[in-house]
């Protein structure tokens, strides 16, 4: 509040036409740095963001309902584009929750196959994420360097899956195909590369005097008001908070692996990048382990052609790329399900969008928003 | 009029027709290098399609923009629309007549050529005053538009522009306290057969090369144009020749900081222990192509630098931009400029 002895007395009309009013910036849905088709309509008092209100729903596209109108088998390709660039483990948590209505168990080496293809998944994700992130705060090298890492990913899923960007990868009861031959040893050079090449971008930004001052100390939340906004994934553990669904509710045997969840102290910008580029690390542990460790056997649980869950429901998440990802399906014993909800990590963390914006300034939405790592796709279905 | 003077004004004419004509293909080739030079960096060609190793790509970027429709936005006040870009880019171009690029060629018949268009004994401050009109360019083009962003982007560089032009002319004054004149000549003689300024002067050199990069509005000092946070800021609603004329002001802007900084810190076209007494006397127009010929690979050297920290650094947010230069170029100029005064006091009588 004003301190009534220090405000010189101004006559009432004066004081009213003196007064500024707050401005209201559109960062429309066409925007370079809102990652996709999102609104925000800023109130800004001068350069500081005093409210925002996020306008969502430009891509929606009635996803969770157009399922109900297909067989499970014939829904599962659209899931894919819901976060368009983590599509394989979108996949994946559809196929767990259709598998948990089913309650059919999955061979030991089609688990390790779907680790392998998830993580690789992730590092994809991660790449893209610090290229446009990178590129927002006006380093745009990082950006080419992490596409062209990103290419080698996406042929190796070419070569398995068949599709670079949105491969359907997984049918209910297992995966499709084995690992082609070479695959495995084009995976192993690029595990043996990654980590210098992590290392290089590291090189550029971690330690950057700019990019500290861009990203230390901007939209910080705090654990509480991270586990009260319901944040997952790195953006939740950026704040510190511990939960990795992948340690927390193990699938798919991930309680065989040994990797480490990187959190930050902080929970501010620079330590969501942080964990961020650990996890991308990590996951190149996890994708060595898998391999080395691979199973023989089935790849793909004996089920019957017509998929036809019994009457119920059933809720599985896996740790996608943005944060935690939930399939809760309902059936009603038909081959159609009744019912698909998408709990989808980016629209969660979108809410969280306001507590660290705020205060702050224009140029720091933008950093908060690569920050969240959203996907419009997830967000409005 | 006698001929003597008619005779001055044709050379004059002459020498500005070639220097326009070669400042404007530099301009288009700089973007050309740009574009090369940051896709090398970056993992990629850059244009390579059109002409060999994507030469002609200046000249059809060039031909697109004029062809294009030329957009007056409604809410736009369209005299001062259309007159912004003008302030952006005379300027610039006029701040090559003062540069000298070439050592004086004296023929036998004793005619006299400089290659320089005016010479004038204020040199460097003449430049200095020209330089700052650039700004109106990028207010008057912001405010006009009638919108939003470019109003924004539009302020922010102004505040930038005025912030970093202190620091650059205390750099620059801390030159001329060390040559002795504003004349740009004199300053590039003062450095012939001595060291090039950019030794004892290294803080100044520093200073001048931060400040320039944040006056162009060059990464990583971009904010007013950067694209992920306001669009294109000042320019957005300019399209065509009008976005053409901005842009080409932003490269002469760049080249010219980069001729100005080889004549104040490299010595311009000095080339060192070249024997000028004894060589640059026999064979004065070989020297002069010589000269020429340094001062391009200086000011090449100086673009690269500014293409390689665009291609490397994220971009400052704004008020951390404006901290830097009040509370930290500004000390070190002041104290750089201290510094020569003292020197040239008492060591240097």
């Amino acid at each position: 509040m004003p301190n009534e002895a220090l405000t010189p007395k101004v006559e009432a009309p004066l004081r009213k036409a003196l007064e500024s009013k707050e401005m209201e910036l559109n960062m429309g849905p066409q925007h370079p740095a809102t990652h996709g088709v999102f609104r925000a309509i800023l109130s800004l008092d001068g350069e500081k963001v005093v409210g925002i209100e996020p306008v969502i729903g430009y891509l929606h596209r009635g996803i969770e309902k157009w399922a109900e109108f297909r067989t499970y088998q014939q829904a599962a390709p659209i899931f894919d584009r819901l976060d368009y660039v983590g599509a394989v483990i979108n996949s994946h948590a559809y196929v767990q929750a259709v598998e948990k209505l089913l309650q059919v168990e999955i061979p030991k080496k089609a688990q390790y196959i779907r680790v392998v293809l998830d993580e690789l998944q992730r590092i994809a994700n991660h790449l893209l994420w610090l290229g446009t992130h990178a590129l927002d705060l006006g380093a745009m090298t990082v950006l080419f360097y992490c596409l062209r890492e990103r290419e080698v990913i996406m042929d190796l899923f070419e070569a398995m899956l068949g599709q670079r960007l949105l491969p359907n990868a997984y049918p209910i009861g297992g995966v499709r195909f084995d690992f082609p031959r070479n695959w495995e040893k084009v995976c192993r050079d690029f595990l043996e590369r990654f980590p210098r090449l992590v290392d290089d971008y590291e090189k550029l930004l971690s330690e950057n005097r700019i990019w500290k001052q861009r990203t230390r100390g901007i939209g910080i939340v705090t654990p509480e008001e991270a586990i009260d906004l319901g944040l997952s994934g790195p953006t939740l553990r950026g704040s510190g908070v511990n939960f990795d669904v992948r340690k927390a509710m193990p699938y798919s045997s991930y309680e065989d692996f040994d990797f480490e969840v990187p959190l930050g102290t902080r929970g501010d910008v620079y330590d969501r990048y942080m964990c961020r580029v650990r996890e991308m690390r990590q996951s190149t542990r996890i994708v060595s382990q898998a391999l080395d460790g691979m199973p023989e056997g089935e790849l793909k649980a004996k089920m019957s052609k017509i998929i036809k869950p019994k009457a119920g429901e059933a809720y599985a998440c896996v740790e996608g790329t943005k944060g935690q990802l939930g399939f809760y399906i309902v059936s009603d014993g038909s081959k159609q399900p009744w019912r698909v909800h998408v709990r989808a990590p980016s629209f969660v963390n979108l809410q969280g969008l306001e507590t660290m914006v705020m205060g702050e300034l224009v140029a720091d939405v933008v950093a908060n928003i690569g920050s969240l790592d959203i996907v419009l796709g997830e967000v409005d279905r | 009029m006698n001929n003597h003077a008619l005779i001055q004004i044709g050379m004059s004419l002459l020498k500005i027709v070639i220097l326009l004509g070669i400042v404007a293909f530099c301009v288009a080739y700089a973007v050309w290098i740009e574009r090369r030079l940051l896709g090398f960096f970056q993992s990629r060609l850059g244009p390579n399609r059109v002409g060999p190793a994507g030469l002609i790509q200046p000249i059809a970027d060039g031909l697109k923009l004029i062809l294009k429709e030329d957009i007056i936005p409604a809410n736009a006040r369209p005299f001062l629309f259309k007159l912004a870009p003008v302030f952006a880019i005379v300027p610039a171009f006029v701040g090559f007549s003062i540069i000298t690029f070439a050592p004086r060629w004296v023929t036998a018949s004793g005619h006299n050529h400089a290659f320089v268009i005016a010479d004038v004994n204020i040199g460097i401050l003449f430049l200095m005053a020209i330089s700052s009109l650039g700004i109106f360019g990028i207010i008057l083009g912001g405010w006009s538009s009638g919108s939003k962003y470019p109003l924004l982007g539009s302020l922010r560089s102004a505040s930038q522009m005025l912030a970093y032009e202190v620091p650059l002319t205390l750099a620059v004054l801390s030159v001329i306290l060390m040559a002795g004149s504003f004349r740009l000549s004199d300053i590039i003689k003062a450095q012939q057969g001595h060291l090039a300024f950019i030794f004892p002067l290294i803080l100044a050199f520093g200073v001048y090369l931060i400040s320039a990069v944040a006056e162009t509005n060059r990464a990583p000092f971009d904010l007013p144009e950067a694209e992920s946070e306001l669009v294109a800021g000042f320019h957005t609603e300019y399209s065509g020749m009008r976005f053409a004329f901005y842009f080409l002001a932003e490269y002469a802007n760049i080249i010219l900081v980069c001729c100005v900084a080889t004549s104040l810190f490299l010595g311009g076209w000095v080339i060192p222990f070249f024997p000028y007494e004894t060589f640059g006397a026999a064979h004065p127009w070989l020297t002069s192509i010589f000269g020429l010929a340094a001062f391009g690979i200086k000011a090449v050297l100086f673009l690269y630098f500014y293409l390689w920290i665009r291609a490397t650094f994220p971009r400052y947010r704004y008020d951390q931009l404006l901290k830097i230069g009040w509370t930290v170029l500004l000390p070190i100029a002041l104290v750089n400029l201290f510094l020569v005064a003292g020197i040239k006091l008492y060591l240097l009588r």
